[in-house]
Protein backbone atom coordinates (compact mmCIF):
# COMPACT_ATOMS: atom_id res chain seq x y z
CA UNK A 1 0.00 0.00 0.00
CA UNK A 2 1.20 3.51 -0.79
CA UNK A 3 1.56 5.81 1.58
CA UNK A 4 3.14 8.71 0.05
CA UNK A 5 0.99 12.06 0.65
CA UNK A 6 -1.34 10.31 3.14
CA UNK A 7 -2.13 12.47 6.27
CA UNK A 8 -0.63 15.58 3.72
CA UNK A 9 -2.59 18.30 4.85
CA UNK A 10 -4.41 20.22 1.50
CA UNK A 11 -2.05 23.24 1.33
CA UNK A 12 1.13 21.27 1.44
CA UNK A 13 -0.65 18.99 -0.86
CA UNK A 14 -1.55 22.15 -3.28
CA UNK A 15 2.14 23.22 -3.23
CA UNK A 16 3.55 20.05 -4.19
CA UNK A 17 0.85 19.97 -7.52
CA UNK A 18 1.30 23.45 -8.34
CA UNK A 19 4.97 23.29 -8.40
CA UNK A 20 4.78 20.06 -10.42
CA UNK A 21 6.41 17.88 -7.63
CA UNK A 22 3.63 15.44 -7.87
CA UNK A 23 0.67 15.01 -10.68
CA UNK A 24 -2.72 15.08 -10.02
CA UNK A 25 -3.06 11.79 -11.31
CA UNK A 26 -0.43 10.56 -9.42
CA UNK A 27 -2.22 11.17 -7.03
CA UNK A 28 -5.48 10.33 -7.31
CA UNK A 29 -4.79 6.79 -8.01
CA UNK A 30 -3.11 6.65 -4.80
CA UNK A 31 -6.10 7.71 -3.25
CA UNK A 32 -8.17 5.72 -5.39
CA UNK A 33 -6.14 2.30 -4.68
CA UNK A 34 -6.51 3.38 -0.54
CA UNK A 35 -10.20 4.02 -1.36
CA UNK A 36 -10.79 1.23 -3.01
CA UNK A 37 -8.31 -1.52 -0.65
CA UNK A 38 -9.23 -0.24 2.61
CA UNK A 39 -12.61 1.59 2.04
CA UNK A 40 -14.59 -1.96 2.43
CA UNK A 41 -12.34 -2.76 5.79
CA UNK A 42 -14.10 0.41 7.56
CA UNK A 43 -17.38 0.15 6.02
CA UNK A 44 -16.18 3.87 4.95
CA UNK A 45 -17.27 3.81 0.73
CA UNK A 46 -20.42 3.31 -1.08
CA UNK A 47 -19.13 3.71 -4.52
CA UNK A 48 -16.04 4.51 -6.17
CA UNK A 49 -16.18 6.99 -9.00
CA UNK A 50 -12.84 5.65 -10.31
CA UNK A 51 -13.53 6.65 -14.26
CA UNK A 52 -14.58 10.10 -13.02
CA UNK A 53 -11.87 10.90 -10.98
CA UNK A 54 -8.86 9.95 -13.42
CA UNK A 55 -10.75 12.26 -16.10
CA UNK A 56 -11.00 15.01 -13.65
CA UNK A 57 -7.13 14.17 -12.61
CA UNK A 58 -6.32 13.97 -15.79
CA UNK A 59 -7.76 17.49 -16.92
CA UNK A 60 -6.15 19.00 -13.93
CA UNK A 61 -2.77 17.68 -14.81
CA UNK A 62 -3.26 19.24 -18.31
CA UNK A 63 -4.56 22.48 -16.48
CA UNK A 64 -1.87 22.91 -14.16
CA UNK A 65 1.06 21.92 -16.60
CA UNK A 66 -0.85 24.81 -19.17
CA UNK A 67 0.15 27.47 -16.06
CA UNK A 68 -3.86 27.33 -15.67
CA UNK A 69 -3.75 26.74 -11.87
CA UNK A 70 -7.46 27.49 -10.36
CA UNK A 71 -6.28 27.11 -6.66
CA UNK A 72 -5.41 24.95 -3.44
CA UNK A 73 -8.32 22.26 -4.61
CA UNK A 74 -6.41 21.99 -7.80
CA UNK A 75 -5.85 18.33 -8.50
CA UNK A 76 -6.83 17.06 -4.72
CA UNK A 77 -8.99 14.62 -4.29
CA UNK A 78 -11.89 14.27 -2.13
CA UNK A 79 -15.01 12.00 -1.26
CA UNK A 80 -18.89 12.83 -0.78
CA UNK A 81 -21.30 11.81 2.07
CA UNK A 82 -23.75 9.76 -0.56
CA UNK A 83 -26.16 12.27 -0.05
CA UNK A 84 -24.69 14.62 -2.65
CA UNK A 85 -26.27 13.97 -5.96
CA UNK A 86 -23.69 12.93 -8.90
CA UNK A 87 -24.26 12.43 -12.54
CA UNK A 88 -22.29 9.87 -15.15
CA UNK A 89 -24.85 7.47 -13.45
CA UNK A 90 -22.66 7.22 -10.17
CA UNK A 91 -25.49 6.07 -7.56
CA UNK A 92 -27.01 8.24 -4.31
CA UNK A 93 -27.80 5.71 -1.68
CA UNK A 94 -28.45 8.20 1.07
CA UNK A 95 -27.43 5.00 2.68
CA UNK A 96 -30.29 3.73 2.45
CA UNK A 97 -31.14 -0.18 1.29
CA UNK A 98 -34.55 1.28 -0.36
CA UNK A 99 -32.38 4.02 -2.46
CA UNK A 100 -28.91 1.98 -3.29
CA UNK A 101 -29.55 2.04 -7.28
CA UNK A 102 -31.20 5.89 -7.06
CA UNK A 103 -29.54 7.70 -9.81
CA UNK A 104 -29.25 11.63 -11.08
CA UNK A 105 -28.84 13.52 -13.76
CA UNK A 106 -26.64 16.42 -12.35
CA UNK A 107 -24.54 17.39 -9.97
CA UNK A 108 -25.41 18.68 -6.44
CA UNK A 109 -24.11 22.49 -6.11
CA UNK A 110 -21.54 21.76 -4.01
CA UNK A 111 -20.13 18.92 -6.33
CA UNK A 112 -20.55 20.97 -9.09
CA UNK A 113 -18.27 23.86 -7.32
CA UNK A 114 -15.76 21.43 -5.96
CA UNK A 115 -14.97 20.72 -9.98
CA UNK A 116 -14.90 23.65 -11.06
CA UNK A 117 -12.47 24.58 -8.02
CA UNK A 118 -10.33 21.80 -9.88
CA UNK A 119 -10.92 19.14 -7.44
CA UNK A 120 -11.02 15.20 -8.04
CA UNK A 121 -14.73 13.16 -6.78
CA UNK A 122 -12.67 10.10 -5.52
CA UNK A 123 -15.98 8.49 -4.09
CA UNK A 124 -19.36 8.21 -2.72
CA UNK A 125 -19.27 7.85 0.78
CA UNK A 126 -20.97 5.55 3.31
CA UNK A 127 -23.81 7.44 6.26
CA UNK A 128 -26.19 6.17 8.44
CA UNK A 129 -29.52 5.48 6.36
CA UNK A 130 -31.11 8.76 5.59
CA UNK A 131 -28.57 10.50 7.46
CA UNK A 132 -30.18 9.16 10.65
CA UNK A 133 -33.58 10.67 10.07
CA UNK A 134 -35.78 8.26 11.15
CA UNK A 135 -34.63 7.83 14.54
CA UNK A 136 -31.60 5.53 14.71
CA UNK A 137 -30.12 4.24 17.89
CA UNK A 138 -27.25 2.19 17.18
CA UNK A 139 -24.20 2.25 14.19
CA UNK A 140 -25.72 -0.63 12.35
CA UNK A 141 -28.14 1.72 10.67
CA UNK A 142 -26.91 1.34 7.37
CA UNK A 143 -26.96 -0.86 4.44
CA UNK A 144 -22.99 -0.59 3.97
CA UNK A 145 -22.44 -1.86 7.41
CA UNK A 146 -21.38 -0.44 10.60
CA UNK A 147 -18.80 2.35 9.95
CA UNK A 148 -15.54 1.87 11.86
CA UNK A 149 -13.58 4.14 13.57
CA UNK A 150 -10.03 3.79 12.13
CA UNK A 151 -8.23 4.45 16.27
CA UNK A 152 -10.39 1.29 16.44
CA UNK A 153 -12.52 -0.88 14.87
CA UNK A 154 -14.48 -1.99 17.13
CA UNK A 155 -15.57 1.85 17.83
CA UNK A 156 -17.93 3.80 15.92
CA UNK A 157 -17.13 7.14 13.71
CA UNK A 158 -20.06 8.77 15.12
CA UNK A 159 -22.75 9.87 12.32
CA UNK A 160 -24.07 10.63 10.28
CA UNK A 161 -21.44 11.46 7.76
CA UNK A 162 -19.91 8.32 9.21
CA UNK A 163 -18.01 7.31 6.17
CA UNK A 164 -16.89 11.02 5.61
CA UNK A 165 -15.25 10.60 9.02
CA UNK A 166 -13.78 7.34 8.52
CA UNK A 167 -12.47 8.13 5.05
CA UNK A 168 -10.66 11.04 5.84
CA UNK A 169 -9.43 9.60 9.32
CA UNK A 170 -7.38 6.56 7.37
CA UNK A 171 -5.89 8.85 4.84
CA UNK A 172 -8.40 7.34 2.18
CA UNK A 173 -9.29 11.02 1.00
CA UNK A 174 -7.16 14.65 1.88
CA UNK A 175 -10.68 15.73 2.76
CA UNK A 176 -14.99 14.97 2.56
CA UNK A 177 -17.81 16.92 2.81
CA UNK A 178 -20.64 15.89 5.20
CA UNK A 179 -24.15 17.29 6.21
CA UNK A 180 -25.17 18.13 9.50
CA UNK A 181 -28.99 18.78 10.86
CA UNK A 182 -27.86 18.28 14.11
CA UNK A 183 -24.20 16.73 14.94
CA UNK A 184 -23.64 14.73 11.85
CA UNK A 185 -20.50 16.60 10.52
CA UNK A 186 -18.76 17.54 14.68
CA UNK A 187 -19.62 14.42 16.03
CA UNK A 188 -17.46 11.89 13.13
CA UNK A 189 -14.80 14.89 13.58
CA UNK A 190 -15.38 14.30 17.49
CA UNK A 191 -14.82 10.28 17.25
CA UNK A 192 -12.66 10.55 14.47
CA UNK A 193 -9.97 12.85 15.49
CA UNK A 194 -10.81 15.57 13.07
CA UNK A 195 -11.64 18.66 11.97
CA UNK A 196 -15.28 19.03 11.11
CA UNK A 197 -16.76 22.53 10.05
CA UNK A 198 -20.37 23.07 10.41
CA UNK A 199 -21.12 26.21 8.22
CA UNK A 200 -24.11 29.06 9.02
CA UNK A 201 -27.17 27.82 8.32
CA UNK A 202 -27.57 29.03 4.00
CA UNK A 203 -23.88 29.37 4.02
CA UNK A 204 -23.72 26.53 1.21
CA UNK A 205 -26.05 25.83 -1.12
CA UNK A 206 -28.28 21.93 -0.52
CA UNK A 207 -29.39 22.10 -3.76
CA UNK A 208 -28.72 17.97 -5.00
CA UNK A 209 -28.77 17.21 -1.29
CA UNK A 210 -30.92 15.08 0.42
CA UNK A 211 -33.35 16.75 2.32
CA UNK A 212 -34.08 15.78 5.77
CA UNK A 213 -34.51 19.06 7.54
CA UNK A 214 -35.23 22.16 5.23
CA UNK A 215 -34.26 24.78 8.31
CA UNK A 216 -31.47 22.75 9.52
CA UNK A 217 -29.37 21.21 7.28
CA UNK A 218 -25.71 22.17 6.37
CA UNK A 219 -23.27 20.86 4.04
CA UNK A 220 -19.57 20.96 5.36
CA UNK A 221 -16.24 19.61 5.12
CA UNK A 222 -14.16 16.94 7.05
CA UNK A 223 -10.24 17.31 6.94
CA UNK A 224 -7.14 17.24 8.76
CA UNK A 225 -7.20 20.62 9.82
CA UNK A 226 -9.00 24.16 10.89
CA UNK A 227 -7.22 25.26 7.59
CA UNK A 228 -8.19 22.92 5.30
CA UNK A 229 -11.78 23.35 6.31
CA UNK A 230 -11.61 26.81 5.72
CA UNK A 231 -10.06 26.08 1.87
CA UNK A 232 -12.80 23.63 1.44
CA UNK A 233 -15.34 26.36 2.58
CA UNK A 234 -14.37 29.01 0.26
CA UNK A 235 -14.80 26.63 -2.69
CA UNK A 236 -18.04 25.19 -1.49
CA UNK A 237 -19.96 28.41 -0.34
CA UNK A 238 -21.62 31.19 -2.04
CA UNK A 239 -25.51 32.02 -3.73
CA UNK A 240 -27.19 29.96 -5.55
CA UNK A 241 -30.38 30.43 -7.49
CA UNK A 242 -31.15 26.52 -6.88
CA UNK A 243 -31.55 27.12 -3.54
CA UNK A 244 -33.50 29.59 -1.75
CA UNK A 245 -32.05 28.90 1.74
CA UNK A 246 -28.60 29.70 0.29
CA UNK A 247 -27.50 33.22 1.98
CA UNK A 248 -26.78 35.73 -1.07
CA UNK A 249 -23.25 36.30 0.29
CA UNK A 250 -19.70 35.15 -1.06
CA UNK A 251 -16.99 33.60 1.23
CA UNK A 252 -13.95 34.72 1.42
CA UNK A 253 -11.26 32.54 3.81
CA UNK A 254 -8.84 35.10 5.77
CA UNK A 255 -5.90 33.11 6.49
CA UNK A 256 -4.15 35.60 7.83
CA UNK A 257 -2.05 34.72 10.47
CA UNK A 258 -3.49 34.68 13.98
CA UNK A 259 -0.22 35.44 15.95
CA UNK A 260 -0.98 38.83 17.91
CA UNK A 261 -4.81 38.41 18.34
CA UNK A 262 -6.46 38.27 21.43
CA UNK A 263 -10.05 36.53 21.47
CA UNK A 264 -12.96 35.96 23.91
CA UNK A 265 -14.45 32.99 24.61
CA UNK A 266 -17.29 32.13 26.68
CA UNK A 267 -17.47 28.70 28.33
CA UNK A 268 -21.25 27.56 29.19
CA UNK A 269 -21.35 27.01 32.61
CA UNK A 270 -21.46 23.49 34.04
CA UNK A 271 -20.97 22.22 29.69
CA UNK A 272 -18.63 19.70 31.28
CA UNK A 273 -20.08 18.27 33.86
CA UNK A 274 -21.34 14.49 32.67
CA UNK A 275 -18.95 14.17 30.50
CA UNK A 276 -16.84 11.08 30.60
CA UNK A 277 -13.73 12.12 32.27
CA UNK A 278 -11.30 12.33 29.37
CA UNK A 279 -13.43 14.74 27.52
CA UNK A 280 -13.64 17.23 30.58
CA UNK A 281 -9.85 16.59 31.66
CA UNK A 282 -8.66 17.21 27.70
CA UNK A 283 -11.37 19.96 27.52
CA UNK A 284 -9.66 21.63 30.65
CA UNK A 285 -6.32 21.66 29.27
CA UNK A 286 -7.63 22.90 26.25
CA UNK A 287 -9.71 25.79 27.85
CA UNK A 288 -5.54 26.21 29.32
CA UNK A 289 -4.24 26.35 26.01
CA UNK A 290 -6.40 28.60 24.35
CA UNK A 291 -6.13 31.36 27.40
CA UNK A 292 -2.70 32.22 25.85
CA UNK A 293 -4.57 33.90 23.08
CA UNK A 294 -7.81 34.43 24.34
CA UNK A 295 -9.59 35.27 27.29
CA UNK A 296 -12.31 32.81 28.55
CA UNK A 297 -14.87 33.55 31.06
CA UNK A 298 -18.01 31.55 32.35
CA UNK A 299 -21.30 32.59 30.51
CA UNK A 300 -24.69 30.95 30.54
CA UNK A 301 -27.49 31.34 27.77
CA UNK A 302 -31.17 32.25 28.55
CA UNK A 303 -33.69 29.81 29.88
CA UNK A 304 -35.24 28.52 26.88
CA UNK A 305 -36.77 24.91 25.55
CA UNK A 306 -34.36 24.64 23.11
CA UNK A 307 -33.91 21.10 22.51
CA UNK A 308 -38.01 20.52 22.74
CA UNK A 309 -38.13 23.43 19.95
CA UNK A 310 -35.29 22.42 17.71
CA UNK A 311 -35.99 18.39 18.19
CA UNK A 312 -40.05 19.32 17.16
CA UNK A 313 -39.04 21.45 14.16
CA UNK A 314 -36.99 18.29 13.32
CA UNK A 315 -39.70 15.66 13.73
CA UNK A 316 -42.25 17.50 11.82
CA UNK A 317 -39.86 18.26 8.76
CA UNK A 318 -38.12 14.55 8.91
CA UNK A 319 -41.44 13.46 8.62
CA UNK A 320 -43.12 15.80 5.67
CA UNK A 321 -39.74 15.36 3.63
CA UNK A 322 -39.96 11.48 3.67
CA UNK A 323 -44.13 11.71 4.00
CA UNK A 324 -44.64 9.41 0.85
CA UNK A 325 -41.87 7.05 1.98
CA UNK A 326 -43.60 6.96 5.28
CA UNK A 327 -46.97 6.52 3.95
CA UNK A 328 -45.76 3.87 1.08
CA UNK A 329 -44.22 1.71 4.61
CA UNK A 330 -40.92 1.64 2.53
CA UNK A 331 -39.42 2.34 6.23
CA UNK A 332 -39.54 -1.48 6.73
CA UNK A 333 -36.92 -1.78 3.80
CA UNK A 334 -34.38 0.02 6.21
CA UNK A 335 -31.37 -1.76 7.37
CA UNK A 336 -31.85 -0.83 11.70
CA UNK A 337 -34.93 -2.21 13.07
CA UNK A 338 -35.60 1.17 14.94
CA UNK A 339 -35.82 2.51 11.92
CA UNK A 340 -39.10 0.78 10.62
CA UNK A 341 -41.31 2.09 13.11
CA UNK A 342 -39.01 5.57 13.75
CA UNK A 343 -41.18 7.68 11.74
CA UNK A 344 -44.16 6.88 12.95
CA UNK A 345 -44.69 8.98 15.94
CA UNK A 346 -42.96 11.79 14.74
CA UNK A 347 -46.30 11.72 12.94
CA UNK A 348 -48.53 12.83 15.88
CA UNK A 349 -46.75 16.54 16.49
CA UNK A 350 -49.79 18.89 16.83
CA UNK A 351 -49.92 21.74 13.95
CA UNK A 352 -50.08 24.62 16.80
CA UNK A 353 -46.52 22.87 18.92
CA UNK A 354 -44.59 22.95 15.67
CA UNK A 355 -45.79 26.41 14.96
CA UNK A 356 -44.74 27.40 18.72
CA UNK A 357 -41.53 25.78 17.97
CA UNK A 358 -40.94 27.92 15.11
CA UNK A 359 -42.04 31.06 17.24
CA UNK A 360 -39.48 30.04 19.97
CA UNK A 361 -36.65 30.01 17.52
CA UNK A 362 -36.93 33.25 16.51
CA UNK A 363 -36.62 34.32 20.21
CA UNK A 364 -33.85 32.55 20.44
CA UNK A 365 -31.76 33.02 17.75
CA UNK A 366 -32.27 36.48 18.91
CA UNK A 367 -31.40 35.96 22.12
CA UNK A 368 -28.79 33.79 22.01
CA UNK A 369 -26.99 36.48 19.63
CA UNK A 370 -27.18 38.97 21.64
CA UNK A 371 -25.14 36.71 24.32
CA UNK A 372 -23.25 35.62 21.78
CA UNK A 373 -22.35 39.12 20.26
CA UNK A 374 -20.02 39.40 23.62
CA UNK A 375 -17.61 36.21 22.76
CA UNK A 376 -15.55 35.32 19.30
CA UNK A 377 -17.13 31.93 19.84
CA UNK A 378 -18.43 29.30 22.85
CA UNK A 379 -16.15 26.80 23.48
CA UNK A 380 -17.42 23.28 24.80
CA UNK A 381 -16.39 19.55 24.53
CA UNK A 382 -17.78 18.46 20.90
CA UNK A 383 -19.35 15.44 22.79
CA UNK A 384 -19.53 14.32 26.34
CA UNK A 385 -17.86 11.06 25.36
CA UNK A 386 -15.23 9.37 23.40
CA UNK A 387 -16.57 7.17 20.35
CA UNK A 388 -18.70 4.25 21.63
CA UNK A 389 -18.28 0.40 20.85
CA UNK A 390 -19.66 -0.55 17.45
CA UNK A 391 -22.23 -2.43 19.33
CA UNK A 392 -23.37 -0.76 21.18
CA UNK A 393 -26.94 1.47 20.97
CA UNK A 394 -25.10 5.16 21.71
CA UNK A 395 -28.24 6.92 22.45
CA UNK A 396 -28.81 4.68 25.29
CA UNK A 397 -25.35 5.01 26.17
CA UNK A 398 -25.32 8.50 26.05
CA UNK A 399 -25.77 11.05 29.32
CA UNK A 400 -29.49 12.72 28.48
CA UNK A 401 -30.08 15.58 28.42
CA UNK A 402 -26.60 17.02 28.29
CA UNK A 403 -24.54 19.85 27.75
CA UNK A 404 -23.88 18.80 24.35
CA UNK A 405 -27.41 18.34 23.53
CA UNK A 406 -27.77 21.69 24.81
CA UNK A 407 -25.24 23.08 22.20
CA UNK A 408 -26.77 20.99 19.25
CA UNK A 409 -29.70 22.27 19.74
CA UNK A 410 -28.60 25.83 20.11
CA UNK A 411 -26.15 25.69 17.34
CA UNK A 412 -28.25 24.00 14.71
CA UNK A 413 -31.49 25.68 15.76
CA UNK A 414 -30.13 29.12 15.37
CA UNK A 415 -28.09 28.17 12.54
CA UNK A 416 -24.64 29.07 13.96
CA UNK A 417 -21.11 27.70 12.37
CA UNK A 418 -19.11 25.35 14.62
CA UNK A 419 -15.71 23.71 14.07
CA UNK A 420 -14.63 20.60 15.96
CA UNK A 421 -10.93 19.95 16.31
CA UNK A 422 -9.15 17.49 18.09
CA UNK A 423 -8.36 18.26 21.93
CA UNK A 424 -6.38 14.65 22.78
CA UNK A 425 -7.10 11.25 23.60
CA UNK A 426 -8.89 8.86 26.40
CA UNK A 427 -5.77 6.28 28.05
CA UNK A 428 -7.74 3.59 25.07
CA UNK A 429 -6.41 5.92 22.47
CA UNK A 430 -9.92 7.29 21.42
CA UNK A 431 -9.58 11.17 20.49
CA UNK A 432 -11.48 13.87 22.30
CA UNK A 433 -13.26 17.30 20.79
CA UNK A 434 -13.44 20.74 21.62
CA UNK A 435 -15.74 22.62 19.59
CA UNK A 436 -15.88 26.78 18.67
CA UNK A 437 -18.90 27.79 18.07
CA UNK A 438 -19.75 31.41 16.50
CA UNK A 439 -22.04 34.05 15.27
CA UNK A 440 -23.53 33.70 12.14
CA UNK A 441 -21.24 33.90 9.54
CA UNK A 442 -18.40 34.39 11.31
CA UNK A 443 -16.54 30.97 10.12
CA UNK A 444 -13.43 33.20 9.68
CA UNK A 445 -13.55 34.39 13.57
CA UNK A 446 -13.66 30.17 14.57
CA UNK A 447 -11.23 29.08 11.93
CA UNK A 448 -9.23 31.44 13.19
CA UNK A 449 -9.50 30.37 16.98
CA UNK A 450 -9.40 26.65 15.64
CA UNK A 451 -6.00 27.44 13.36
CA UNK A 452 -4.45 29.51 16.85
CA UNK A 453 -5.22 26.14 18.99
CA UNK A 454 -3.79 23.51 16.61
CA UNK A 455 -1.21 25.95 16.07
CA UNK A 456 -0.63 25.28 20.22
CA UNK A 457 -0.76 21.49 19.96
CA UNK A 458 -0.18 18.75 18.15
CA UNK A 459 -3.33 16.19 18.37
CA UNK A 460 -4.00 16.78 14.62
CA UNK A 461 -0.56 15.23 13.77
CA UNK A 462 -1.57 12.17 15.35
CA UNK A 463 -2.99 9.30 13.33
CA UNK A 464 -4.15 5.67 12.98
CA UNK A 465 -1.23 3.44 13.27
CA UNK A 466 -4.02 1.00 11.93
CA UNK A 467 -4.15 3.09 8.58
CA UNK A 468 -0.59 3.61 7.44
CA UNK A 469 -0.55 -0.67 8.01
CA UNK A 470 0.36 -2.83 5.36
CA UNK B 1 -50.94 14.71 38.62
CA UNK B 2 -53.76 16.14 36.82
CA UNK B 3 -51.08 17.48 34.08
CA UNK B 4 -49.71 14.08 33.85
CA UNK B 5 -53.01 12.39 33.62
CA UNK B 6 -54.08 15.41 31.05
CA UNK B 7 -50.71 14.59 29.10
CA UNK B 8 -51.93 10.55 29.00
CA UNK B 9 -54.74 11.38 27.59
CA UNK B 10 -53.52 13.48 25.63
CA UNK B 11 -50.38 10.66 24.39
CA UNK B 12 -53.12 8.05 24.23
CA UNK B 13 -55.50 10.22 21.26
CA UNK B 14 -52.29 10.86 19.42
CA UNK B 15 -51.15 7.43 19.26
CA UNK B 16 -54.71 6.38 18.39
CA UNK B 17 -54.54 8.44 15.73
CA UNK B 18 -51.13 7.03 14.64
CA UNK B 19 -52.10 3.51 15.17
CA UNK B 20 -55.58 4.22 12.99
CA UNK B 21 -53.14 4.98 10.00
CA UNK B 22 -50.26 2.63 10.67
CA UNK B 23 -51.12 0.01 13.40
CA UNK B 24 -51.77 -2.52 10.40
CA UNK B 25 -48.29 -2.74 9.20
CA UNK B 26 -46.40 -2.65 12.83
CA UNK B 27 -46.23 -5.26 15.22
CA UNK B 28 -47.31 -5.28 18.87
CA UNK B 29 -43.78 -4.44 19.96
CA UNK B 30 -43.45 -1.98 17.26
CA UNK B 31 -46.86 -0.31 18.27
CA UNK B 32 -45.19 -0.17 22.24
CA UNK B 33 -42.17 1.46 20.88
CA UNK B 34 -44.03 3.87 18.55
CA UNK B 35 -46.43 4.47 21.66
CA UNK B 36 -43.12 5.87 23.59
CA UNK B 37 -42.25 7.65 20.67
CA UNK B 38 -45.63 9.69 20.26
CA UNK B 39 -45.46 9.72 24.58
CA UNK B 40 -41.62 11.65 23.74
CA UNK B 41 -43.20 14.01 21.24
CA UNK B 42 -45.96 14.98 24.35
CA UNK B 43 -42.24 15.69 26.48
CA UNK B 44 -41.44 18.19 23.80
CA UNK B 45 -44.72 19.90 23.40
CA UNK B 46 -45.59 20.17 27.28
CA UNK B 47 -42.27 22.39 27.25
CA UNK B 48 -43.09 24.18 24.20
CA UNK B 49 -46.78 25.25 25.63
CA UNK B 50 -44.75 26.48 29.11
CA UNK B 51 -43.25 29.41 26.97
CA UNK B 52 -45.59 32.26 27.36
CA UNK B 53 -45.48 34.58 23.59
CA UNK B 54 -47.21 37.45 22.75
CA UNK B 55 -49.30 37.72 20.24
CA UNK B 56 -46.91 39.78 17.73
CA UNK B 57 -44.53 36.82 18.06
CA UNK B 58 -44.59 35.09 14.29
CA UNK B 59 -43.08 31.94 13.69
CA UNK B 60 -39.39 32.03 12.60
CA UNK B 61 -39.95 31.05 8.65
CA UNK B 62 -39.58 33.97 5.74
CA UNK B 63 -42.81 33.84 3.26
CA UNK B 64 -41.64 35.75 -0.09
CA UNK B 65 -44.86 36.23 -2.30
CA UNK B 66 -43.56 34.22 -5.65
CA UNK B 67 -43.38 36.37 -8.79
CA UNK B 68 -41.42 34.40 -11.77
CA UNK B 69 -40.01 36.92 -14.67
CA UNK B 70 -42.66 38.91 -16.94
CA UNK B 71 -43.66 37.52 -20.29
CA UNK B 72 -42.35 40.03 -23.32
CA UNK B 73 -44.87 40.26 -25.62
Amino acid sequence: MNNDFVFTPIRQLAELLKSRQVSPMHLSEIFLDRLEQRGPSYNALTTLTRERALRQAEQAEREISAGDYKGPLHGIPWGAKDLLATSDGIPTSWGAAPFKHQTFDFDATVVRRLEEAGAVLAGKLAMIELAGGMGYRQPTATFTGPPRNPWNRETWTGGSSAGSGAAVAAGLVPFAIGSETWGSILSPANNCGLAGLRPTYGRVSRYGAMALCWTLDKLGPLGLTADDCGLVLEAIAGPDPDDPTAADMTFAYDDSPTEGRRFKIGVLKDVADGAEEPVRENFEKALAAISEVADVEEMEFPEYPYVAAIRTILNVESAAAFEDFIEEGTAAELTAPEDHYGPYARTSVLATDYVKALRIRGVMSREVDGVMSKYDAIAAPTSPRVASPIDEEFRKASPSPGPGDLMGAIGNGCGLPSISVPSGFSDAGLPTGIQFMGRPYQENTILAIARAYQAMTSWHTRHPDDALEG
Amino acid sequence: MPDENKKESRTDMLFGIVKAKYGDRLTDEQLKEVRSGVDGVEDLAVELRKVRLTNAVEPFANFQPYRGADNDE
